[in-house]
């Protein structure tokens, strides 16, 4: 009984504890709600498994080309910067639902110009064809009867099942997809396929960091730009993000951060010098 | 305009690929988990010690996992290709012995839950050890087991979405694609009501099965 009545006290003394602790937090929070404005928040939705735009760091941080310039624009604009990894399947629904204010991660426009509001191109990528080493497959011709595989729901899906590759896709033996790059240059590299369609910039990552197992054709698969993409008609927070990038590119920060990821040849893709005047 | 008869049409296209691996699981798995149950109670202790020792790695290991290592280990560890004719034994396998090991516990439990007395009334009946198991405890233990196993061959239903970790295009991620494709979220709904059926189906299948063993009232 005894023991029963410290610990019905106990419990009681510490509830109020607790409700003291919530009342002076709540008076805090006021405080200083006055006196420094909030500071909106700038939520950018990336696919944390598209190097070099967007990964985890070796210190499981998130890190990326994509997340450097954005970071640049929220210290400048004065936002505060969110990244957020989302479902690349699922980027309408994130978008369309306000969990995020932009996607800002290898983001191809070509195809999608009148489903999003989009900034100005500043990466032009490639869709190429990565073959192993020694496959005797050279040219595009080759691949007939071959297996060949994509992301799902990437942009090289969308060029290979488009009308202008439906030739060289029927001639394949079968057309595959992967869920993320890693697991399709496994598949690659494990002869699985004989052929992945994959983004210029993952390519050369692969084929830079696994001495000489693969080897890009020399035909693209298709060429397409990069941007910013925003909900469709958010044109106030597209022109602000704009105009702050395009101050970025002038005053050379863009091509600074761009050289950090130069492994990945990015430096060579980027095109936003031919729109900021 | 969205057509809902299409988006269901598409989503089941991929109800095959799902069936696929669902049946192929549960026909390996289950008299599989037997075996393994033998093993992990056989009273020669290094069979034993291997049987418990591969429950505890299957069960404690993400299926994920075993699938992806299933599916390149050929390749990556022995060096040997076999192109995507391996892909789907390599899931069959992966799921069938993840859920032998679950199945063969959850027969364990049924066996060990027998009361002695039923093995010493059997001796004095003259029955051989074999004639013991057969005749009066396996009955036994599969009725006992039914609830459970219904449990994991529910979940079975559910994880067959993992396969696409190697690349194997089934029901769940024909309908994400899908829903990517036309921006909208129908897709998984309709997925959603496909597992729920199949589910109910299954339970009901089980209810029956549990049904049937009720001899005694």
């Amino acid at each position: 009984m005894k023991i029963l009545k410290t610990l019905f006290s106990l419990l009681i003394i510490s509830a109020l504890l607790i409700a003291c602790g919530n009342k002076a937090e709540t008076v805090q929070n006021t405080e200083s709600a006055t006196a420094v404005p909030t500071v909106k928040k700038f939520v950018v939705g990336f696919d944390a498994e598209y190097p070099p735009y967007g990964f985890v760091a070796d210190d499981g941080s998130y890190k990326g080309f994509d997340l450097d310039l954005a970071a640049e624009f929220c210290k400048r604009a004065g936002y505060e910067f969110v990244a957020q990894p989302i479902d690349w399947d699922s980027k309408d629904l994130e978008l369309n639902s306000g969990n995020i204010d932009c996607i800002w991660n290898g983001f191809t426009v070509t195809g999608r110009e009148n489903d999003y509001t989009w900034t100005f191109p500043y990466v032009d990528n490639s869709i190429v064809l990565v073959v192993k080493s020694g496959s005797g497959i050279e040219k595009k011709s080759d691949l007939a009867g071959k297996v060949v595989m994509g992301q799902a729901g990437s942009s090289a899906m969308t060029a290979l099942e488009d009308e202008e590759n439906a030739e060289l896709t029927k001639s394949f033996k079968k057309l595959e997809q992967c869920p993320d790059y890693n697991s399709g240059f496994m598949n690659l590299e494990s002869g699985m396929i004989d052929c992945l369609a994959v983004d210029i910039g993952v390519a050369k990552f692969h084929l830079n960091s696994s001495n000489g197992k693969f080897v890009q054709l020399s035909e693209n698969l298709s060429s397409e730009q990069y941007a910013i993409g925003f909900k469709k008609g958010n044109t106030v927070l597209r022109d602000e993000v704009q105009k702050v990038v395009s101050e970025m590119w002038k005053d050379g920060t863009f091509l600074k951060i761009a050289n950090q990821y130069a492994d990945y040849s990015l430096p060579d893709m980027i095109c936003l010098g031919d729109y900021v005047k | 305009m969205i057509n809902i008869q299409d988006i269901i049409l598409k989503v089941f296209s991929g109800a095959g690929a799902t069936c696929i691996i669902f049946f192929s699981t549960i026909i390996f798995s289950l008299p599989l988990g037997l075996l393994i149950t033998f093993a992990r109670m056989s009273k020669f202790k290094p069979l034993s010690i291997f049987a418990g020792t591969l429950i505890s790695i299957l069960r404690g290991t993400p299926l994920m996992l075993q699938l992806i290592m299933w599916y390149f280990g050929p390749y990556y560890i022995f060096g040997v290709s076999f192109g995507l004719a391996w892909r789907v034994p390599a899931i069959i396998i992966g799921f069938s012995i993840n859920y032998a090991a679950y199945f063969a516990e959850i027969y364990r439990g049924g066996i060990q839950s027998i009361p002695n007395g039923q093995y010493e009334a059997a001796a004095v009946l003259g029955y051989s050890k074999s004639q013991t198991f057969w005749k009066i405890i396996f009955p036994q233990m599969v009725k006992r087991v039914i609830p459970p196993v219904t449990n994991e061959i529910i979940t079975l239903v559910k994880d067959t979405s993992l396969a696409f970790v190697v690349t194997y295009t089934e029901m769940f991620t024909v309908a994400k694609q899908i829903a990517a494709a036309k921006t909208t979220i129908v897709p998984l709904f309709v997925a959603g009501v496909f597992y729920y059926i199949f589910n109910y189906l299954v339970a009901f299948i089980m209810e029956k099965i549990e049904l049937s063993f009720n001899y005694y009232s």
